[in-house]
């Protein structure tokens, strides 16, 4: 069987867990098996991935379940290929923010589909499960301006599926810059519940903006807030960032979710406080499809229960890149889910030699 | 303060320096707990204390170092030798020097300080940089401490910032790739690497093949060195750092590893997978000289030294305000000034506005 074959047909696996879960039916295959014929898949045709595992003394095709798999670290995407086709096929190329070292890691994909079904099940599933066909209001740039974000495809991906708004355009980031009485504009044109996708900085800009002024949007609707400020806005603590959104818009704060994804992966993960009354702000849950896993930052195995460690994160719709990716985002389980902490705080080094982090200060993984 | 005076002073300093060397064994155990270093690491670094210098290099070192009436040297993170060419330069400059040491390393700047009986050298505990009225600050640290001292030092105040670097490594063509491997390793081990002078990326020229040689010739000499002078302790952020930067480069090329240092090899043309310090070097081939520039771009505002086999052919490549020395010499700079010659965003020299 040749990879591309064998590799729609693993995609084909994954995209019947999302379809199971979107029906609401129980999913057609465990976890684990899937896991294991995709880390098999990945040993065979990603050559790095290969090297990682032999590096680590792990056979790929010995795996027999998800954990057992060796986790890629996220540097690999910016110095290495991480991808198990030929690079004639690749349709997409998500790239990561820029560093100060200039290379920007990046994650190819053949075919989206995948990515796409993904994010938009899970999305749906947290944002607007009780939402008919909200629009969509985009405060960042639209897909042709930001061709190679993750979070640009997503943000455009929720538009087309949801719906755009009756008046005016989905986008509200033209040039750079935030097309705030554009916005108003398409808010007060509304007449039923919708959504608004917005990095932090963008939120924080809007903030500034428009002062103790609102933008009421209608009754229901909700905001999806992502990311962190990246040295591109001032930055706001996310109590304060959630409050300021929720009275700007006029809704209720459990409506202001957060949403944690990276360009390196397929699948997001989702705060559950706009559709779960017992969720916790803070709280990520994950789809059945992913994972993420504390574990020790030096030891990579898994942190005891409510220990933090970094996240190992492990998603089954990365068919064709890296099953398990290992981030330097700092994570806690808690009932129901994962908490974010942040960057794991560096002590500060020793000697002159430049730290990695001085180096790679812009470095932090953008989408 | 007159030209000779200036000299004078620099050379009896250089004899405080001597004075310490000789008395090593006092405060060695001293620096290997705040340094981190095996007692070996220290001796080691020891041997990198500068103890001499030509007439010619305490020339080019006052003037370097200009004139100032008062110089307030702080000195925060940076190897453990560090103090002597910091307080030499602010010697140089004046007659009133203060000297503020890092706290977590405070114990050679104070055993110089003692040694040279230098009315004109006061050691100070703390260092408000807002009070300083004239004068010089000569700030070691972090670009983030650099650029706080400037952002509270007064008008009229020139600070001059010495921040954080790196070192690189070129292998030409030409080189006798045991022997390059031999004098890399000499460059890597002092200091377990955490000088502004340690080379952590070696480029090799020709092809993939023999970049590999050279990274197993080196993964070879260090293994030979951990031997002699183990290394010591790395703080948890190191350790993990390690460990991403070998899990990294397995993945995009090969890895050497043993217990106290890795060597990877990067994957040809792909970018630059700079390791973490604690001896762990990336080799990279490049098919000329000519591609050195391009291949280092995105770093070459960090080098502050480039070791090489061939001085002449490697230095036409190497970033202009680097130190281009032999391999085996890059931690061993002449005392004509300060280690680090750049003149960067992330390291300028710069008058206060006033």
């Amino acid at each position: 069987m040749s990879a591309e074959v064998e590799s729609d047909a693993l995609h084909a696996r994954v995209r019947a867990l999302i379809d199971a879960f979107e029906q609401g039916r129980p999913m057609p295959e465990a976890y684990d098996d899937v896991s294991r014929d995709v880390v098999r898949f990945q040993g065979e045709h990603v050559p790095g991935y290969a090297r990682l595992c032999a590096a680590r003394g792990v056979d790929p095709g010995a795996v027999t379940a998800a954990a057992g798999a060796p986790a890629v670290p996220v540097d690999a995407f910016r110095v290495s290929r991480v991808f198990a086709f030929e690079e004639r096929l690749a349709r997409f190329a998500f790239r990561t923010s820029g560093t100060t070292t200039g290379a920007r890691g990046t994650h190819f994909m053949r075919d989206a589909a995948t990515y796409d079904a993904a994010a938009l099940a899970f999305g749906r599933a947290m944002l607007a499960r009780d939402l008919a066909s909200p629009p969509v209001l985009v405060l960042g740039p639209s897909e042709p301006e930001a061709r190679d974000s993750s979070l640009g495809h997503m943000n455009a991906l929720f538009a087309r599926a949801f719906g755009p708004p009756p008046a005016g355009p989905a986008h509200f980031v033209v040039n750079g810059a935030l097309a705030v009485e554009s916005l108003r504009a398409s808010v007060e044109s509304l007449p039923a519940p919708a959504i608004v996708l917005a990095t932090s900085f963008a939120l924080v800009h809007l903030l500034d903006a428009i002062g103790h002024a609102r933008l009421a949007l209608p009754p229901g609707s909700r905001v999806m807030q992502t990311g962190g400020f990246k040295g591109r806005s001032r930055e706001v603590s996310a109590e304060d960032l959630r409050e300021g959104v929720a009275r700007a818009f006029g809704i209720d704060e459990r409506d202001v979710v957060g949403e944690y994804g990276m360009t390196e992966l397929s699948s997001q993960f989702w705060e559950a406080t706009a559709v779960d009354p017992a969720a916790r702000r803070g709280v990520y849950v994950e789809p059945p499809w992913a994972r993420v896993v504390p574990v020790d930052p030096e030891t990579l195995d898994p942190v005891a229960d409510g220990q933090v460690g970094i996240a190992r994160i492990e998603d089954l719709a990365n068919v064709d890149s890296a099953f398990a990716i290992v981030t330097q985002d700092r994570v806690r389980r808690l009932a129901g889910g994962f908490e974010l902490l942040g960057r794991a705080p560096g002590a500060p080094a020793r000697g002159c030699s430049i730290a990695l982090d001085e180096m790679l200060a812009a470095a932090q993984a953008g989408r | 303060m007159t030209y000779g005076a200036r000299v004078a002073a620099v050379r009896r300093w250089l004899e405080a320096a001597r004075s310490v060397h000789r008395d090593r064994a006092r405060i060695a155990e001293a620096v290997a707990a705040s340094s981190g270093l095996t007692a070996e690491g220290v001796e080691l670094g020891f041997s990198c204390l500068e103890q001499d210098a030509s007439d010619e290099e305490i020339v080019a070192l006052v003037e370097a170092a200009g004139e100032a009436e008062r110089v307030h040297v702080i000195l925060s993170a940076n190897v453990f030798v560090a103090p002597l060419r910091a307080i030499a330069l602010a010697r140089a400059a004046s007659s009133r020097v203060t000297v503020r040491p890092s706290p977590r390393d405070p114990v050679l700047a104070r055993a110089l300080v003692a040694a040279a009986c230098d009315p004109a050298i006061a050691i100070v505990e703390e260092q408000d940089v807002a009070a300083i009225a004239t004068g010089e600050i000569h700030v070691y640290g972090r670009d983030a401490t650099i650029t706080t001292v400037r952002e509270r030092a007064r008008a009229g105040v020139t600070v001059r910032g010495h921040g954080a670097g790196l070192g690189l490594a070129i292998v030409t063509r030409a080189a006798d790739v045991g022997a390059a491997a031999e004098g890399l390793a000499a460059d890597v081990v002092p200091f377990d690497q955490r000088g502004c002078l340690s080379p952590r990326v070696a480029l090799v020229e020709g092809d993939a093949a023999r970049a590999a040689a050279f990274a197993g010739a080196l993964h070879e000499r260090l293994a030979t060195w951990a031997e002699r002078v183990p290394r010591g302790r790395l703080d948890a952020e190191e350790r993990r750092e390690a460990v991403r930067w070998r899990d990294t480069m397995a993945f995009a090329g090969r890895v050497w590893a043993a217990e106290d240092h890795a060597v990877g090899l990067g994957g040809a043309g792909e970018a630059l997978a700079v390791p973490p310090a604690g001896r762990h070097v990336l080799v990279a081939a490049v098919k000329a000289l000519a591609e050195v520039s391009d291949a280092i771009a995105p770093i070459a505002r960090f080098v502050v030294a480039v070791g090489t086999d061939d001085v002449r052919a490697a230095g036409s490549c190497a970033p202009a305000p680097a130190r281009v020395s032999a391999l085996g010499r890059m931690q061993r700079p002449p005392l004509d000034g300060p280690v680090d010659r750049r003149s960067t965003p992330s390291s300028p020299d710069r008058e206060s506005p006033t």
